[in-house]
């Protein structure tokens, strides 16, 4: 039954049809009907953040966690430009978030009238798509549409500009019903056959001595854990996977090595340099991983599997590129591939492994945190980690056992992303416990974010790892610009008085003793939480490959003095 | 080996899809030796062609980065020549 509806309603509608069950937003002038809209959808409940990045992060990490689209709002001008970050987070992770900014009227664009913005201009490297709302005709079929592009092959943000007049206009408006356009559950790729791929790659497998399987965050995207480990467990290839793939493949299981690249464990990007096939599944081989490309993996076929054909060969060469999704490619491969074994190469592997060095001083070494926050949690729980050293601490130590329970800002590598992502983690596993890990300055740019947890319930753990430093970057002079300290040392203020301002508990850890019982409590606590862990100022990441370098010479221990 | 690749575009006759396309070209930093914009033969679609001054890999990955914006129909690689035979 058509209705005469105006834009703001039409935007509401539509979300509620495509399934949509959150949006974290700010109100602002030019977004005004929209919120007045907003107040009869009782089913789109609202998130007011502190700040629009954060609603950004919020919707990034919804969409994470749930694999829907997540949904921001904000105002036009400064509201659309504070979401630049986080859509250029969502943009680089394939992330599929939407994001609808409010206008000025039609008749103002291109006037620089008051809080005007080219918001299409900015965002167009950062997106997938974006509109810009001329006709409120057009309305609902680009809500609709940006929905299904978000999450459709390889994901991404979309941005929908709806000028403010356009959201007052009325139009007629063909309901769908709620759900009824299908696109709230990812919709399948096209995939084009390729059984000539699959089948070199078979081929390729039984003829190699030293395999890697190398797995990527496509592989939690598309949902292959299963297929994944069929074929690790037919083929008895030992199994890598990137910072975004990590929980795709179960951190116990006898083929699991553990991440490469710039921090990877000496023996992952030692296996990396002496294999002579590499299965790439859902990665695109970021410089991160690589280190300097021309020494990556000199023995190495390369076997790339990626749902989108621009990633194929795109930073190394490869013999066989397989276009599709990485759950139909890996079953297709896992059916056909020769089942075998690699007991030589697996212990060749293991004699790559070196003792790791006594990398932390006093007793509250990072291993000892996330050890005993695995304790509290039973290793059941998602944890959301920042930009940093932390980050890399967590990626390392932290065995994680859950499919898609590590959410990290992996391409861009966004300072601030932890807190305000966990709260959208959260809405999209409300039953489950979420775990923000941060930075002491990561944390302080989005702490603000505390107060939209206060307000809207969202009982997010948050820990912050004080080392007084932006310690990622204080590492880096410390290596590579003669130990001079230059602007890294931060300031904190009394997190545990900040949590009291907030009415939430704070814990300080200081040493091990302490540990135990302030995580344990902080996890069981009803409401959010914060807990602060004082840690050693100069701890170290190791080992290190130094940016651009080859992965055959990792950095294992400071400078000497005076270097 | 740097040589010259004409890559024609069909793509939908609409401002920002045009302004997608062009910033595929100035983000993946190639160097364009000529832009032309003009009708196809189909209403609604215009036709884009360029040469880019490449090696022919770097050439296939800017052809594949089009083929993911919304509102492009095809991409073809319709020429390539030896940048030394060039008059
Ligand atoms: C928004 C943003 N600004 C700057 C950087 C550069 N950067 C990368 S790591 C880092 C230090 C992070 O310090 P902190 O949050 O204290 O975490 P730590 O490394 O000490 O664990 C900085 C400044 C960044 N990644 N993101």
């Amino acid at each position: 039954m058509t209705e005469m509806l105006t834009g703001a309603q039409i935007l509401c509608r539509t979300l509620v049809e495509g399934g949509v069950d959150v949006i974290f937003g700010y109100p602002g002038g030019a977004i005004m009907p929209f919120y007045h809209a907003l107040g009869d959808h009782p089913r789109l409940r609202h998130i007011l953040v502190r700040h629009e990045q954060a609603a950004a992060h919020a919707a990034d990490g919804y969409a994470r966690a749930s694999g829907r689209v997540g949904v921001c709002v904000a105002t036009s001008g400064p509201g659309a430009t504070n979401l630049v970050t986080g859509l250029a987070t969502a943009h680089m992770d394939s992330s599929p978030v939407v994001a609808i900014t409010g206008q000025v009227p039609r008749a103002m664009i291109g006037r620089d009238a008051f809080q005007e913005t080219d918001i299409i201009g900015m965002t167009l490297p950062i997106t997938k798509q974006n509109y810009l709302v001329q006709d409120v005709a057009e309305l609902a079929a680009v809500v609709r549409e940006a929905l299904a592009i978000a999450q459709e092959g390889r994901p991404g943000p979309v941005l929908i500009d709806v000028p403010k007049d356009v959201q007052n206009q009325k139009t007629a408006f063909l309901g769908l019903g709620p759900r009824g356009s299908g696109l709230d559950t990812r919709a399948p790729s096209p995939n084009p056959q390729d059984p000539d791929g699959v089948r070199e790659a078979a081929r390729l497998i039984a003829a190699a001595e030293r395999p890697l399987l190398m797995v990527g965050h496509g592989v939690i995207l598309g949902n292959a854990y299963t297929e994944v480990r069929a074929l690790a467990e037919k083929t008895g290839i030992p199994v890598i996977t990137t910072l975004l793939g990590i929980s795709a493949f179960p951190d116990g299981h006898p083929l699991f090595l553990g991440m490469p690249g710039m921090h990877g464990e000496v023996r992952v990007n030692r296996a990396i340099q002496h294999a002579d096939l590499i299965v790439g599944i859902g990665l695109r081989f970021d410089d991160r991983v690589t280190g300097n490309t021309a020494g990556f993996a000199p023995r190495a076929r390369i076997v790339h599997i990626d749902l989108d054909r621009a990633e194929i060969g795109k930073n190394v060469p490869v013999a066989v590129g397989i276009v599709g999704d990485a759950r139909d490619v890996t079953r297709r491969l896992a059916a056909v591939v020769q089942p075998r074994t690699c007991v030589p190469w697996l212990e060749e592997i293991r004699e790559f492994t070196r003792p790791r060095a006594a990398a932390f001083r006093g007793d509250l070494a990072p291993e000892t945190i996330l050890a005993s926050l695995y304790q509290a949690t039973e290793g059941r729980c998602t944890i959301v980690t920042d930009v940093g050293q932390h980050q890399m601490w967590v990626a390392k130590l932290y065995p994680y056992r859950e499919p898609n329970s590590h959410i990290t800002s992996g391409g861009l590598g966004t300072m601030g992303f932890a807190v305000p992502a966990a709260m959208g983690v959260h809405l999209a596993r409300p039953h489950e416990t979420v775990w923000a890990i941060s930075g002491d300055g990561g944390f302080q740019m989005n702490m603000a974010e505390i107060g939209t947890m206060v307000q809207e319930q969202l009982p997010v753990k948050m820990a912050i790892f004080n080392n007084g430093y932006l310690g990622m970057v204080r590492q880096w002079q410390q290596f590579f610009h003669g130990k001079r300290y230059s602007c890294t040392p931060i300031w904190s203020p009394d997190y545990v008085k900040l949590a009291e301002a907030y009415g939430i508990p704070g814990w300080r850890v200081k040493d091990a003793a302490a540990l135990p019982d302030a995580v344990a409590q902080a996890n069981d606590h009803a409401g959010p939480a914060l807990v602060e862990f004082v840690i050693e100022q100069e701890a170290n990441v190791y080992p290190m490959i130094p940016p651009g370098g080859s992965l055959s010479e990792p950095i294992e221990t400071a400078p000497a003095a005076g270097d | 080996m740097p040589a010259s690749h004409t890559v024609a575009v069909l793509l939908d006759d609409a401002l920002l899809t045009l302004n997608r396309a062009v910033g595929v070209l100035r983000r993946r930093n190639v160097a364009i030796e000529h832009l032309a914009l003009r009708p196809s033969d189909t209403a609604g679609v215009s036709r884009l062609t360029f040469v880019l001054k490449t090696d022919p890999a770097t050439a296939d990955r800017v052809v594949q980065q089009f083929h993911k914006i919304v509102g492009v129909r095809d991409v073809m690689l319709v020429a390539t020549e030896d940048s030394t035979t060039e008059v």
